[in-house]
C-alpha cells in the first residue's frame, strides 16, 4: 500500500494528525473549515437571540417601549458613540483582510502592522460600547427595563462578548506573529481568525441595521 | 512509506491514569465518553426507579410533589444530555476514524476538551439536588414556570441547569465540528463519500444537526438565564414576553435533537444487520439519503409538540412530520432486507439489533398516530407520549447502543463479552422494557396525564402503573448480567482477534484494541466493505468462500 | 466471534425456554385467579382505545383514532410479520459458511416502499386535516360562554353573558364565577345539547385543560386567550366527567383537578340564575375600613367585637404571609384578611387540628388586590389549622386559648 501514500507536509506537532491539514491532494485547510463550521453554528446562536427580537418586537403594539422613568419612549442614538464604533468596526475588517493578505505574500511587515491595528480598533469599539452602555443605564435603559431593554442589551451584549473573544484571538495571533511563527506557507490560524472578524463585524452591521436604523412601530 | 511494526517481544503496555486523564487519543477519549455516558445511564436510571416507585400504587408514598417534578426533571436530563446523546459521540469517536482509516480526529486537543465538559456538567447537576433542590419544571423547562414566576423563587437549581446544559452543547457543538472536518479531510484515499460505512454518514448527518441546532437551545437557555436572573422579559408575558416564544425556540432544537439521539444508533445497527447476515447492508444509497432527508425534515416539525398551544399553524406541521415516516419506513425496510435472504447468526449484537428494528417500528407507529393532530388533541402529554419516546429512544437507542456495546467491545478491549450473560441481558431488557412501556399506551389513552406524583385510585390506573413499576425493575435487574459480563470479560474473557465476526469495515483491519495510531497498513478501498472485500476478493458478488472463516 | 454452533442451539433453548414459562405462567395465573379470560381480553383491547366521546367534536376524533389505528395495527403486523419470519427463515444452519447472494439492491422494491408509504401518510394526513377542521370550527353563536381560569393551583369558572364575546383576558366580565372546581356543588355546569365556548386564562403560568371523555385538550396559556367549543350530547345530561391539568404548573400539578357536570339545558339556565342571586344576597361581612371590592350593600352583620383587635391575614404569591397565629378562646373575633394576589382568589377558612381536619369556618372567597374583613364564631381553645379553600397548600397553624 506504499503507493497509496499521502505525502505529508511536515508536522510541527506531536499529534498524528498534526501534518494533516494541508493534503497533497489540496482542498481547504482543516483549522479553516473547522472555524467556518463553527461559525454556522454562531450564526444559529444569533438567530435564536434575532427570532426572539422580531418576535417580542411584533407582539408590542408600541416600539420602542415607554421608558417608566420618563413616560416616553426610549430612544438609541446613533451618535455619538455608536456610529462611529461601527465605521471604525467596518474599517477593522479591512485592515484584518489586508493583513491576511499580507502573510500570504510572505509580507511580514503589513501583516503584523494590519493585525496590529485590528486589535486595537477591536478594543477600542468595546470601549465605545461599554461607554454607551453606561449612558443608557443613567437614561433608565437597562436589562430589566421591559421587553426595549432585555433584547438590546441580550443582543448587543453577546455581540460584544464576541468582539471581546476575537479580540484575545487577534492578541494570540498578533503574539505569535511577533514570535515568527507564520509564514506564507503556514498561517491557517490567521486565516481562521480573519474569518471569525469578518463574521463578527458582519453580524454588528446587521445588528446595528434592525435595532438602530429599523423605524419603530405605533409611536407618535 | 514505511510501515511500523512492533517487536514481537514488546510487552503489553498498560498506560497509566495520567496518561488516560490527559490523552488526546480518540479511541481512549470515545472509551472515556462511554464510561462517563454509562455512570449517568445508571443515575438516570435509578432516578427513573424513583419515579415508578412512586406511581405504582395510588396514594403519595414516598416523596413530595416538588420532590418527584425534581425526579422525572433530572431523569429526562441526565438521559438524554448526558447519557444518549454523549455515548453515541463516544461511539463516533472511538469507530469513526477507524471506519475512513484516519489515524486520528482532526482536532484531538479539542476532542478531549468536549469530553472532560462532561463530567464538569454533570457534577453541576448532581449538586444542584443539594442546593434547595434540583430543576422541577421538566427537561423541556418552560416558561414562565421555569421563570419561578409569580411564585417566589425556588432556588438556584434551575440556573445550574441552565449553566450545565449550556456546557454540554458547546461540548456537543465541538465535537460536531471535530467529526465534520475528520469525515470530510481524513478520509483515507479511495474511500469515497459514497464508499463511507452507514455509520460514518450517520455521525455525519448527526453532527450537521447538532451544529446547526443545538446554539439555538443555547441561545433559549440564556434567554430563559436573563429572565430568572436579570429582570429580563423575553418569555415573562406580564412584562411583554411571550411564553409560547420559549417553545417554539426551544423545540427547534429539541426536535432535530432526537434525531441526534437515534441516527447513530441507526447507523451501528445498519453495521451489525450486514455482517451477522453475511450481505451487504441493502440499499446502500437510499439509505444515505433517508438519512440525509431525515435531518433535513427533522428541522421542520419542531411545532407538532406545540399541537395543543393553539399558536401553531397545524396542517404544516402534521404534513411533514407524517413525511418523516416515509424515509424511517425505507431505512426499515432497507434492514429488513438485509436480513432477507441472509444467513443469520443469532449473537447477541445480533439480537440486539433485531429488539431495535421492532421497537422503534412502535415508536414509529404510535408517533405517526400522534402525528394526527385532532388525536394529538387528545393524546398530547399523557403517558401515551411517554411511551412513544421511550420506545423510541430506549427500544430503539438504548438497544442500538447495547448491540454496539457486544459488537465493539472486542475491538476497544481485545476481549470477547459472553454471549450466554449476553443473551440473557436481552431476554430481561427486553421483557422488562415492554412490560414497563406498553401499558403506557392504555394509561395515556384513558387518560393519565404525564408528570404528575399521583393519581386517583378510581381512576382505573392501578394495575397498569404496578405492572409498569415491575417492568422498571427488571429492566434494572438486566443491568446485572451487564456489569457482571463487563467485569468478566475484561479478566478472563476470551481474546478477539483483529477480526472476530468478520467484519466489513476498516476497524477490523487492525488489532484489537487498535495502536495509538490505527493502522500500519490499510487494505484497497473499493467499496463500502473494503475488508470484506479484502477477505473474499475483489468480485464477492455472489462469491462462495475461498477459504472457511476463522471459527472463534 | 463467529457464533459457534454450540450457541447458537443455547440461544434458541433459552428463547425457547423463555416462552414455555411465560406460558405456563399464563395459564396458572388465569386458572388459579379465575381471570376471566374473555372479559378481559375485551378490556385489553377496549383500553387501546380512547374513552367513549361524548362531545360532537369528540366523535370525530374517535373515529379518526379508529382509522389510523386500525392502519397503525396492520402496518405492525405486516412489518413485525416480516422481521420475525426473517429470523425464523434465514437463520444461519451450523456449518453452512457458503456467502449467501451479495444483493446490493433491488430498484423496483425501493421505488415501490417509497412510494406506498407516502401514499398511505397521504392520506392519514387528508382525513386528519378534515377532522381538524370539524373540531376547531368556532360557531357563529355558541350558546354558552364560560372562561376557565387556571392558577397555581386550582380551576374556577367565569360564566360570561352570551352576548359579549372577550377580545381578551382582561376583559371579561362574568356574571358568576364557580370558585370550588370539584366536589358538592362545584365544578363546570354546561347544558348538554347546546354550543359551550370555552375560553381559557391563566394569571400565572401555562397550565392545559384536559377532559379525557372530550377526546380534547388544549393549553392555557398566560398572556394568550385561547378558546374553543364543544356541544355534549344531549343523552349524556346528568353524566359528570373528570377533568385535569395536563400541562406541568409546579408543585401543586396534581391536585388541578375538575368536574364537568353536564345538565339539560333547562337545568342549567335554573342552576345558573340560582346562583347569580345566591351570589349578589349573601351577606358581605361588617365594614372595618376598607370597603368590600364587591361595592355591595354594607349592613352589620354581627355586632362589632369590642376589646380584642382584629387578626391581620395577608396572602401573596400564593401564600399567607403569616405562618402562626393565636386568637381568643370562647370570644368570636375578627380577622382582617388582606388578598394581595391580583386576580387571585384566596379566603381564610379555619380547620380543627390540621388543615384536612373538620371545617369551623370558612370565609368569603374573592379575587385580589381587595380586603374583606370575617366575623369568626367563637372557637373552643386548642390548636386549629387556616387554610385557603381555593389553594389548600397555603396554609398556617391558629392557636386559640
Amino acid at each position: 500500500m506504499a503507493s497509496d501514500s499521502r505525502a505529508l507536509t511536515t508536522s510541527t506537532e506531536q499529534s498524528p494528525v498534526g501534518g494533516l491539514s494541508h493534503d497533497a491532494r489540496g482542498g481547504i485547510s482543516n483549522v479553516v473549515l473547522g472555524m467556518l463550521l463553527f461559525l454556522t453554528s454562531e450564526v444559529m446562536f444569533f438567530g435564536g437571540l434575532f427570532a426572539a427580537y422580531f418576535n417580542v418586537r411584533a407582539n408590542s403594539p408600541l416600539w420602542p417601549t415607554i421608558n417608566p422613568e420618563t413616560n416616553q419612549q426610549f430612544h438609541l442614538d446613533i451618535l455619538p458613540l455608536v456610529g462611529p464604533a461601527t465605521v471604525l468596526l467596518i474599517l477593522s475588517s479591512f485592515t484584518c483582510q489586508m493583513a491576511v493578505w499580507g502573510i500570504r505574500r510572505g509580507d511580514r511587515t503589513a501583516f503584523l502592522r494590519n493585525i496590529a491595528v485590528t486589535f486595537a480598533i477591536g478594543v477600542i469599539f468595546l470601549l465605545m460600547q461599554a461607554t454607551d452602555y453606561v449612558a443608557l443605564g443613567s437614561e433608565g435603559m437597562t436589562l430589566s427595563a421591559g421587553t426595549f431593554g432585555t433584547t438590546y442589551f441580550t443582543l448587543t451584549g453577546f455581540h460584544g462578548a464576541h468582539v471581546f473573544g476575537g479580540a484575545i484571538m487577534l492578541g494570540v495571533v498578533l503574539y505569535r506573529g511577533l514570535a515568527g511563527q507564520f509564514s506564507a506557507r503556514h498561517h491557517d490560524a490567521v486565516e481562521a481568525v480573519s474569518l471569525y472578524w469578518h463574521f463578527v463585524d458582519i453580524v454588528w452591521i446587521l445588528l446595528f441595521s434592525l435595532l438602530y436604523l429599523l423605524p419603530g412601530k405605533g409611536g407618535p | 512509506m514505511a510501515t511500523t511494526v512492533l517487536h514481537p517481544a514488546a510487552p503489553a503496555y498498560r498506560s497509566t491514569l495520567y496518561e488516560w486523564v490527559t490523552t488526546t487519543d480518540h479511541k481512549k477519549i470515545g472509551i472515556m465518553y462511554l464510561l462517563n455516558s454509562f455512570l449517568f445511564f445508571f443515575l438516570g436510571g435509578l432516578l427513573a426507579l424513583g419515579v415508578r416507585v412512586e406511581l405504582a400504587q395510588p396514594g403519595l408514598q414516598f416523596v413530595t410533589d416538588s420532590t418527584y417534578n425534581e425526579l422525572f426533571t433530572m431523569h429526562a436530563t441526565f438521559m438524554i444530555f448526558l447519557f444518549i446523546i454523549p455515548i453515541l459521540a463516544g461511539f463516533g469517536n472511538y469507530i469513526v476514524p477507524l471506519q475512513i482509516g484516519a489515524p486520528d480526529v482532526a482536532f484531538p486537543r479539542i476532542n478531549a476538551l468536549s469530553l472532560w465538559m462532561l463530567p464538569l456538567a454533570g457534577v453541576l447537576l448532581i449538586l444542584s439536588f443539594f442546593t434547595g433542590g434540583s430543576a422541577a419544571a421538566g427537561w423541556t423547562s418552560y416558561a414562565p414556570l421555569s421563570e419561578d414566576r409569580p411564585l417566589a423563587a425556588l432556588g438556584p437549581g434551575q440556573d445550574l441547569w441552565i449553566v450545565a446544559v449550556v456546557f454540554i452543547g458547546t461540548s456537543s457543538i465541538l465535537g460536531a465540528v471535530n467529526f465534520l472536518v475528520t469525515i470530510f479531510k481524513l478520509r483515507a484515499p479511495g474511500m469515497t463519500l459514497f464508499r463511507m460505512p452507514i455509520m460514518v454518514w450517520t455521525v455525519l448527518v448527526t453532527s450537521v444537526l447538532v451544529l446547526l441546532a443545538t446554539p439555538v437551545i443555547t441561545s433559549a437557555l440564556i434567554m430563559l438565564f436573563i429572565d430568572r436572573n436579570y429582570g429580563g422579559s423575553f418569555f415573562d408575558p406580564a412584562n411583554g414576553g411571550d411564553a409560547i416564544l420559549y417553545q417554539n425556540i426551544f423545540w427547534f432544537y429539541s426536535h432535530p435533537a432526537v434525531y441526534i439521539m437515534v441516527l447513530p444508533a441507526m447507523g451501528m445497527i445498519s453495521e451489525i444487520l450486514p455482517v451477522f447476515s453475511r450481505k451487504p447492508l441493502f440499499g446502500y444509497k437510499a439509505f444515505v439519503f433517508a438519512t440525509a432527508g431525515i435531518g433535513a425534515l427533522g428541522f421542520s416539525v419542531w411545532a407538532h409538540h406545540m399541537f395543543t398551544t393553539g399558536a401553531v399553524y397545524l396542517p404544516f406541521f402534521s404534513l411533514m412530520t407524517f413525511l418523516i415516516a416515509v424515509p424511517t419506513g425505507v431505512k426499515m425496510f432497507n434492514w429488513i432486507f438485509t436480513l432477507w435472504r441472509g444467513k443469520l447468526r443469532l449473537s447477541t449484537p445480533l439480537l440486539f439489533a433485531l429488539g431495535f428494528l421492532s421497537m422503534f417500528l412502535i415508536g414509529g407507529i404510535n408517533g405517526a398516530i400522534s402525528a394526527a393532530v385532532p388525536v394529538d388533541f387528545a393524546l398530547h402529554d399523557t403517558y401515551w407520549v411517554v411511551s412513544h419516546l421511550h420506545y423510541v429512544l430506549f427500544g430503539g437507542s438504548v438497544f442500538g447502543v447495547m448491540a454496539g456495546l457486544y459488537y465493539w467491545f472486542p475491538k476497544m478491549t481485545g476481549r470477547m463479552l459472553n454471549e450466554s450473560l449476553g443473551k440473557i441481558q436481552f431476554v430481561l431488557m427486553f421483557i422488562g422494557f415492554n412490560l414497563t412501556f406498553f401499558p403506557m399506551h392504555q394509561l395515556g389513552l384513558s387518560g393519565m396525564p404525564r408528570r404528575i406524583a399521583d393519581y386517583a385510585s378510581t381512576a382505573g390506573w392501578n394495575e397498569l402503573n404496578l405492572a409498569a413499576t415491575i417492568g422498571g425493575f427488571l429492566i434494572a435487574t438486566s443491568m446485572i448480567p451487564l456489569l457482571w459480563n463487563v467485569f468478566l470479560s475484561l479478566r478472563s474473557g476470551k481474546p478477539a482477534g483483529d477480526d472476530p465476526w468478520e467484519g466489513n469495515t476498516l476497524e477490523w483491519a487492525t488489532s484489537s484494541p487498535p495502536p495509538p495510531y490505527n493502522f500500519d497498513h490499510l487494505p484497497e478501498i473499493r467499496s463500502e466493505r473494503p475488508v470484506f472485500d479484502a477477505r473474499y476478493g475483489p468480485r464477492s458478488h455472489g462469491a462462495t468462500a475461498t477459504a472457511a472463516p476463522a471459527e472463534h | 466471534m463467529a457464533s459457534s454452533p454450540r450457541t447458537g442451539r443455547s440461544s434458541a433453548a433459552i428463547g425457547a425456554l423463555v416462552v414455555g414459562a411465560l406460558l405456563v405462567l399464563g395459564v396458572v395465573v388465569v386458572v388459579v385467579g379465575k381471570v376471566d379470560v374473555g372479559g378481559a381480553g375485551e378490556q385489553i383491547v377496549s383500553s387501546l382505545y380512547p374513552p367513549p366521546a361524548v362531545t360532537d367534536r369528540a366523535v370525530h376524533i374517535r373515529d379518526l383514532y379508529n382509522t389510523v389505528f386500525a392502519i397503525a395495527v396492520v402496518i405492525f403486523f405486516v412489518v413485525e410479520g416480516l422481521i420475525v419470519w426473517t429470523v425464523l427463515r434465514y437463520r444461519r444452519k451450523p456449518g453452512d459458511d457458503e456467502l449467501p447472494a451479495q444483493t446490493h439492491g433491488n430498484a423496483v422494491a425501493e421505488v415501490v416502499w417509497t412510494v406506498v408509504p407516502t401514499i398511505i401518510v397521504a392520506f392519514m394526513f387528508v382525513i386528519s386535516w378534515q377532522t381538524l377542521n370539524s373540531v376547531e370550527a368556532i360557531s357563529a353563536e355558541p350558546q354558552t360562554k364560560v372562561a376557565a381560569v387556571a392558577g397555581q393551583f386550582q380551576w374556577q369558572f367565569a360564566y360570561l353573558d352570551p352576548n359579549v364575546t372577550p377580545a381578551k383576558c382582561e376583559d371579561i366580565k362574568p356574571t358568576y364565577t364557580q370558585f370550588t372546581p370539584t366536589g358538592e356543588g362545584g365544578g363546570l355546569y354546561v347544558p348538554a345539547g347546546r354550543t359551550v365556548q370555552l375560553f381559557l386564562c391563566s394569571p400565572d403560568v401555562i397550565h392545559a385543560f384536559y377532559v379525557p371523555q372530550f377526546l380534547f385538550k388544549r393549553d392555557v396559556v398566560p398572556g394568550r386567550m385561547n378558546t374553543f367549543e364543544f356541544t355534549i350530547d344531549e343523552a349524556d345530561a346528568g353524566s359528570t366527567f373528570r377533568g385535569q391539568c395536563a400541562e406541568l404548573c409546579g408543585a401543586g400539578h396534581r391536585v388541578m383537578l375538575f368536574d364537568v357536570h353536564a345538565v339539560s339545558g333547562s337545568d342549567f339556565d335554573a342552576w345558573l340564575q340560582k346562583q347569580i342571586a345566591a351570589a349578589s344576597a349573601s351577606p358581605p361581612p361588617a365594614p372595618s375600613g376598607e370597603p368590600a371590592s364587591s361595592g355591595g350593600p354594607q349592613p352589620s352583620g354581627q355586632p362589632p367585637v369590642q376589646g380584642e383587635p382584629p387578626l391581620q391575614i395577608s396572602a401573596f404569591n400564593i401564600a399567607f404571609e403569616q405562618t402562626a397565629l393565636q386568637a381568643p378562646a370562647e370570644k368570636p373575633f375578627k380577622i382582617d384578611f388582606d388578598n394581595k394576589d391580583s386576580g387571585t382568589p384566596h379566603n381564610v377558612a379555619i380547620h380543627e387540628g390540621s388543615p384536612t381536619g373538620a371545617e369551623v369556618f370558612k370565609g368569603e372567597i374573592f379575587p385580589g388586590p381587595a380586603k374583606k374583613t370575617y366575623d369568626v364564631p367563637a372557637l373552643k381553645a386548642g390548636s386549629y389549622a387556616f387554610v385557603c379553600t381555593v389553594h389548600p397548600t397555603m396554609t398556617g397553624t391558629l392557636t386559640v386559648q
